[in-house]
C-alpha cells in the first residue's frame, strides 16, 4: 500500500487510502478468480443458496408428504435419493434442510459480525478501561465450551433453533471482537491513523472508514470458516433435539431419524451427512482461498526466490541442485535472457590474473551460477558466473550491498542453496575435490569437517528449545565419533577457546540466555568443532554491537592462526574488510566487479561501485560526518540492465556502457576503469 | 517449574470466580423468568410464587449472588430439580466416562495427526502431501456424530466387530470395555486428528525454513537427525496449543457422540437437564465444565513450559 501520509493534507489521505483499499480488494478478487477450487466452492454454495432461498423451486416433492407404501425406499425412480421411515422424499427434505442450515449460518454469523466488529474496534481504538473489562469478559466466555453455552441459553430461553443459534452467535461475536481488536492494536500505530487524527476525522470515521478496511482481511476469512462451524452446530443441536422443532427440516434432525432406521435402510444416514460435510467443506475451502488471496506473499525462502510451496521438491533438496537435477538449468530458455547474456563472456577471461598469487588455492570457484525458477520466465539467475580463489590461511572478503548475490554464492559453495534454487553452472573445488555434483548425503561429510559456516543472526542459528550443548556436540559426535562425555568435554574446551566465560556450566544454558556476542561465539565454536579448512562467515558481526563486533573479529583472527584455516568473509561493511581481510572481491548484481588485495582496494579503487562503497563507509578519523549513501538501489535479478549492470547508478557512465555486457578483465569490470582510477587518484569525485 | 505451576494456579482463582459470577448473571439477567421456565406452561401464579420462594429466586439479587458464590466456594453448585442430588456429585459421577472418551479420542488424534503432519511437511507439494491436506479438510468438515453413525452401521451392525451401543466399565470386563470405546473414540478423534495434522504440517514447514535448521545442515547433520532431533520439538510448541483447544472441543463434542452410542456420560446428564428445564443443573454443570476447561488450559501451559525453556521462570 502506498503511504497515505505522504499525500497532501485536506482529506486527501483518506481518499488515497480508499483508493488503495479498493485497488487491493480488486486484486484479491482477481486472485480468487484464478483459484479453481474457490470457484467450485462458490458454484456449490450458489446452488445451496438457491435451495435456501427458494426450496420449493428445486424440490420435486413436498418434504412432509407421507407415502407409507414407499417407506424406506432406496434411491432411484420417483424418489431420487429414496424415502425416509414415513415415505417422505429424501431429496426434497435435503433441499428444505438447506434452507434451515444456510439461514442459521448466515443469521448467526451476520449478527456476530454486527456486534463483534464494533465492539472490537471500540475497545481496540479506545483501549484503557473498556479494553480491560471486555477482554476479561472474553476470557470468561472462552472458558465455557460453545456447545455448553448453547445448552445454558436453550435451558433458559427454551428449545428452538433461534435460541440455539443466538448462543452460537454470541460466541462468534466474541471471536470477531477479539480478532478486530488485535488488528486495531496493530493499525493504531500506523502513520495514517495519526494523520487522520491530525486532520480531525471523527472517531467514527476513523474506526469504520480508515481502520476497519485494514483489519478486514482476517475477519473475512474467519467469517467464512464460522459459516461452516455454525452449520455444524445447527446440525449438532438439531440432532440432539434442541435445535429445529416440528414444522422444519434440518439435516441434523434427519440424521437423528436415520439413526433409528439405518439398519433397515443403510443409505438413510448417508445423504444428510454428505450434505453437511460438503457444505462445511466448501465454507472452509472458501476461507482457505480467501486467506491465500488476502495473504501477503513470500515470507519463506530466499529474498527474491519463490517459496518452496507447491514445488514437488523435498525440503532437504535445498542445494541438491548441485547433484544435477535434470531441469536443464544450463540450457537457458528462449526467454531466459539472464543466462543468455552471461554467456557472452568466455569463462577464462573472467578468471583473470587475480588468483591467489603463489599461495596454494584451498578453494577454487569457477564460473559459479545460481538460479531460481521464476514462473513463466524460466530461470532467474542470481549468481552469474562468479570465479575466485581462496588461498590457504587467507581471509577473503566478499563485499557488496545486500541483494548482490553474496549469500547465495556462499550457500552454493556449501551446497545449501535453498530449494527451488539450484546451482546452474560452474564448479567449486575445495582442496582439489570437486564439490558440485556431490549428493546432499556426500555433502554432509564435507560440511562440518571441511567447511564451517557462521551466520548473521547467531540467536536464530541455535535451536531455541535445546540447551546449546546439544547443537555444539552434534558435529563432534557425528564426525569425530566422540562419546557423549568426551564430546561435552571438547565442547567446553571449544567454548573456552572462543572466549565464553564459565564454559562448562554454560553448556546447559539455552540460546535465549546468551547475549548476541556470546551466542555468536557459540555458533563459531559449533562451526569450528571439526576444525574445517574453510570457514564461511556471512555477515558475522552485522547484528552485534560495535564493541562486540571487534571482539568477535579478534576471535576469528585468533582461530585462523590456531587452526590454519581460511575464512571467506561476507559483509557489506568495508570497515570489517579493512580490519581482517587479505583480499577482497566486490560483488554487484550477481557478478564480481572488482577484486584486489585489500590495501590496493582501499588506496586505489578502480571500479566506480567500489569507490562509492568506500565513500559510504564511516571513517574512524572523521566521526560525525554524515555519510553519503549510494543513490539508487541494487536492481533485482529480473531487471538487470543490459549493459554494465551498475550503469543506472554510475556517475561515470558513458553511452558505450549500456551497449553490451562488460567483461571482467584483470580483476576489474568497467569500461572506463583507467579514467576512473585517474580521476579518483586526482581527488576528483563524481 | 513448580513456581510456574503455582503462579498459574493462583491466576485460576479469579478467573473461576468470574466465571461463576458470569453464569449467575447469565441466568438472572436474561429477559425470561427462570421460575416460569422451570414450572412450565400451565403453572398458576400461586404455584409460581411458591416455587420462587422454594428456589430462593424471591431474594434480592445481591443476596442470591452471595449465596451462590458462598455455596460454590464450598463445592456446592446447586441441586438438580429432578433427581434432588447435588450437581457436583452428579457430574463427577459421570465424568470418568467422559474422560475416557476424550482421552481415547485424543490418543487416536495424536497417533494419526502427528505422523501425518510430519510426513506431509517433509514431502511438501508431493502427492502424499496433497492427499493428506485433502483428507484433513474432509476430516474437519465431517460432523463427528455422522461419522459415528456410519462407523456403527459398518463395524457394529454389519461386521459385528464392536458393540452397537453401551459402555462396559473396565472393572466388569476389560475386553468389552476396550471394544466399546473404539468406535466412539474414533468418531470423536478424527476431526482432532485433522486439526493436529494441519498444525503439525505448517509448524514443521516453518521450522524447516528456520535459520538453525540451516546452521545444523552447515555442520553436516543428516536430515533425519535434524527433523527428529531438533525440528520436531520446536514444531511441537505451536501444536501443543492446538492440542489444548482440541481437548476442550472433544469434551463438548463427546456429549453428542455419547448419544449415538447410548453411553450415559456427562453429556447425557446435561442434555437431559436442558430438555427438562433443570436450570440449577445446567447452571452448575456449566461452571463445573468451565473449571475443567480451565484446568486443561493450565496443563497445556505447564506442558508449554516444559517444551519451551523461554517461558519458564528463571
Ligand atoms: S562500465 Fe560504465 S557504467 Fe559501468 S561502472 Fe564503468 S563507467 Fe560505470
Amino acid at each position: 500500500m502506498t503511504d497515505p501520509v505522504a499525500v497532501a493534507p485536506g482529506g486527501a489521505p483518506a481518499a488515497a487510502a480508499d483508493r488503495a483499499g479498493s485497488r487491493q480488494w480488486r486484486m484479491v478478487l482477481g486472485r480468487l478468480a484464478r483459484q479453481p477450487v474457490t470457484l467450485c466452492c462458490l458454484l456449490y454454495l450458489a446452488v445451496v443458496g438457491l435451495a435456501a432461498v427458494a426450496p420449493g423451486w428445486l424440490a420435486p416433492h413436498d418434504p412432509w408428504e407421507v407415502d407409507l407404501p414407499n417407506r424406506l425406499a432406496g434411491p432411484g425412480g420417483e424418489h431420487w435419493l429414496g424415502t425416509d421411515e414415513l415415505g417422505r422424499d429424501q431429496f426434497s427434505r435435503l433441499v428444505f434442510g438447506a434452507q434451515v442450515a444456510i439461514r442459521a449460518s448466515f443469521q448467526s454469523v451476520t449478527l456476530a459480525l454486527l456486534v463483534g466488529i464494533p465492539v472490537g474496534l471500540f475497545i481496540g481504538y479506545l483501549g484503557g478501561w473498556w479494553d480491560r473489562v471486555t477482554m476479561r469478559l472474553i476470557d470468561i466466555v472462552a472458558a465455557i465450551p460453545t456447545l455448553l453455552f448453547a445448552f445454558a441459553i436453550i435451558a433458559l430461553l427454551g428449545r428452538g433453533l433461534t435460541n440455539a443459534m443466538l448462543a452460537i452467535s454470541m460466541v462468534f461475536a466474541i471471536n470477531f471482537a477479539r480478532i478486530t481488536r488485535g488488528g486495531v492494536l496493530v493499525e493504531r500505530e500506523q502513520p495514517y491513523v495519526d494523520a487522520g487524527r491530525v486532520l480531525g476525522l471523527s472517531r467514527r470515521r476513523m474506526m469504520f472508514g480508515q481502520i476497519l478496511p485494514n483489519v478486514a482481511a482476517p475477519l473475512v476469512v474467519q467469517a467464512s470458516i464460522f459459516l461452516g462451524i455454525a452449520l455444524l452446530f445447527e446440525a449438532m443441536l438439531s440432532f440432539l433435539g434442541l435445535g429445529v422443532q416440528t414444522g422444519q427440516v434440518s439435516w441434523g434432525q434427519m440424521l437423528d431419524d436415520a439413526r433409528v432406521f439405518s439398519a433397515e435402510q443403510p443409505l438413510l444416514p448417508v445423504f444428510p451427512g454428505v450434505a453437511i460435510t460438503l457444505t462445511v467443506l466448501m465454507f472452509n475451502l472458501l476461507g482457505d482461498g480467501l486467506r491465500d488471496a488476502l495473504g501477503r506473499q513470500g515470507s519463506a525462502g530466499p529474498p527474491w526466490g519463490r517459496d518452496g510451496r507447491g514445488s514437488r521438491t523435498r525440503w532437504w533438496r535445498r542445494g541438491a541442485g548441485r547433484s544435477g537435477e535434470p531441469a536443464g538449468p544450463s540450457e537457458p530458455d528462449d526467454d531466459g535472457d539472464q543466462a543468455g547474456r552471461a554467456q557472452a563472456e568466455p569463462a577464462d577471461q573472467r578468471v583473470g590474473a587475480w588468483t591467489t598469487g603463489g599461495v596454494r588455492s584451498l578453494l577454487e570457484v569457477r564460473d559459479l551460477r545460481v538460479a531460481f525458477p521464476a514462473g513463466s520466465q524460466g530461470l532467474m539467475t542470481v549468481v552469474d558466473g562468479v570465479s575466485f580463489d581462496i588461498g590457504d590461511g587467507e581471509i577473503f572478503g566478499l563485499v557488496g550491498e545486500s541483494g548482490c548475490g553474496k549469500t547465495q554464492t556462499s550457500l552454493a559453495i556449501a551446497g545449501l542453496v535453498p530449494v527451488p534454487g539450484q546451482i546452474s553452472g560452474g564448479t567449486v573445488r575445495l582442496a582439489g575435490r570437486e564439490l558440485t555434483g556431490l549428493s546432499d548425503r556426500e555433502m554432509e561429510t564435507v560440511r562440518g569437517p571441511d567447511v564451517g559456516m557462521i551466520f548473521q543472526d547467531p540467536l536464530a542459528a541455535l535451536s531455541p528449545v535445546h540447551p546449546v550443548r546439544r547443537q555444539l556436540t552434534e558435529p563432534l559426535r557425528r564426525h569425530l565419533g566422540l562419546s557423549r562425555a568426551a564430546a561435552a568435554d571438547r565442547a567446553a574446551e571449544l567454548l573456552d577457546l572462543v572466549g565464553v566465560p564459565d564454559a562448562r556450566r554454560r553448556l546447559d544454558d539455552y540460546p535465549f540466555q546468551f547475549s548476541g556476542g556470546m551466542a555468536q561465539r557459540v555458533v563459531i565454536a559449533t562451526a569450528l568443532a571439526c576444525e574445517p579448512k574453510l570457514l564461511i562467515a556471512d555477515e558475522p558481526t552485522t547484528a552485534l554491537d560495535v564493541t562486540i563486533q571487534s571482539q568477535v573479529l579478534d576471535v576469528l583472527l585468533d582461530l585462523r592462526d590456531r587452526f590454519e584455516m581460511s575464512i571467506m568473509m561476507i559483509t557489506h561493511d568495508l570497515g570489517v574488510v579493512a580490519d581482517v581481510c587479505d583480499r577482497v572481491a566486490v560483488m554487484y548484481a550477481g557478478q564480481i566487479v572488482e577484486t584486489a588485495p585489500v590495501e590496493q582496494l582501499f588506496t586505489t579503487p578502480r571500479h566506480p561501485y567500489t569507490a562509492d562503497l568506500l565513500r559510504a563507509t564511516p571513517h574512524p578519523d572523521q566521526p560525525g560526518d554524515r555519510l553519503p549513501s549510494i543513490p539508487g538501489t541494487v536492481p533485482s535479478p529480473d531487471s538487470w540492465p543490459a549493459g554494465c549492470r551498475f550503469q543506472p547508478r554510475c556517475s561515470y557512465a558513458v553511452e558505450a556502457c549500456g551497449e553490451q555486457a562488460v567483461p571482467l578483465v584483470d580483476g576489474i569490470r568497467c569500461l572506463r576503469h583507467q579514467d576512473v582510477a585517474d580521476m579518483l587518484s586526482a581527488g576528483v569525485y563524481r | 517449574m513448580g513456581k510456574l505451576l503455582l503462579t498459574r494456579l493462583a491466576s485460576l482463582v479469579p478467573l473461576l470466580f468470574l466465571v461463576a459470577v458470569f453464569v449467575f448473571f447469565l441466568i438472572t439477567l436474561m429477559p425470561v423468568d427462570p421460575v416460569r421456565q422451570i414450572a412450565g406452561e400451565g403453572a398458576s401464579p400461586e404455584q409460581l410464587e411458591a416455587l420462587r420462594t422454594e428456589l430462593g429466586y424471591d431474594r434480592a439479587l445481591p443476596v442470591q449472588l452471595l449465596s451462590w458464590l458462598g455455596n460454590a466456594v464450598q463445592g456446592d453448585l446447586g441441586t438438580s430439580l429432578f433427581t434432588q442430588r447435588g450437581v457436583v456429585e452428579s457430574v463427577l459421577e459421570r465424568l470418568p466416562v467422559t474422560a475416557q472418551l476424550v482421552g481415547g479420542a485424543m490418543l487416536i488424534a495424536l497417533l494419526i495427526g502427528l505422523p501425518a503432519g510430519v510426513y506431509s511437511a517433509l514431502r511438501a507439494g508431493s502427492l502424499a502431501d496433497r492427499a493428506m491436506t485433502a483428507l484433513a479438510s474432509l476430516g474437519l468438515a465431517m460432523p463427528g456424530f455422522w461419522l459415528a453413525l456410519l462407523l456403527v452401521l459398518m463395524f457394529a451392525v454389519w461386521l459385528g466387530w464392536f458393540p452397537v451401543i453401551g459402555y462396559t466399565p473396565f472393572g466388569d470386563d476389560p475386553v468389552q470395555w476396550a471394544r466399546g470405546l473404539v468406535l466412539p473414540c474414533l468418531a470423536l478423534g478424527v476431526s482432532s486428528a485433522a486439526v493436529i495434522a494441519r498444525q503439525t504440517r505448517s509448524a514443521m514447514r516453518d521450522v524447516l525454513q528456520s535459520n538453525y535448521v540451516q546452521a545444523l545442515r552447515a555442520t553436516g547433520t543428516p536430515r533425519r537427525r535434524i527433523v527428529y532431533g531438533y525440528a520436531l520439538r520446536n514444531a511441537m510448541v505451536p501444536v501443543l496449543t492446538v492440542i489444548g483447544w482440541e481437548l476442550t472441543v472433544l469434551l463438548a463434542v463427546s456429549f453428542v457422540i455419547e448419544r449415538v452410542f447410548g453411553i450415559a456420560g456427562t453429556g447425557t446428564l446435561l442434555i437431559d437437564a436442558v430438555v427438562r428445564n433443570d436450570i440449577p443443573m445446567v447452571q452448575g454443570g456449566v461452571v463445573l465444565i468451565a473449571c475443567i476447561v480451565v484446568v486443561i488450559n493450565l496443563s497445556v501451559d505447564v506442558g508449554y513450559g516444559l517444551l519451551n525453556p523461554k517461558v519458564r521462570p528463571q
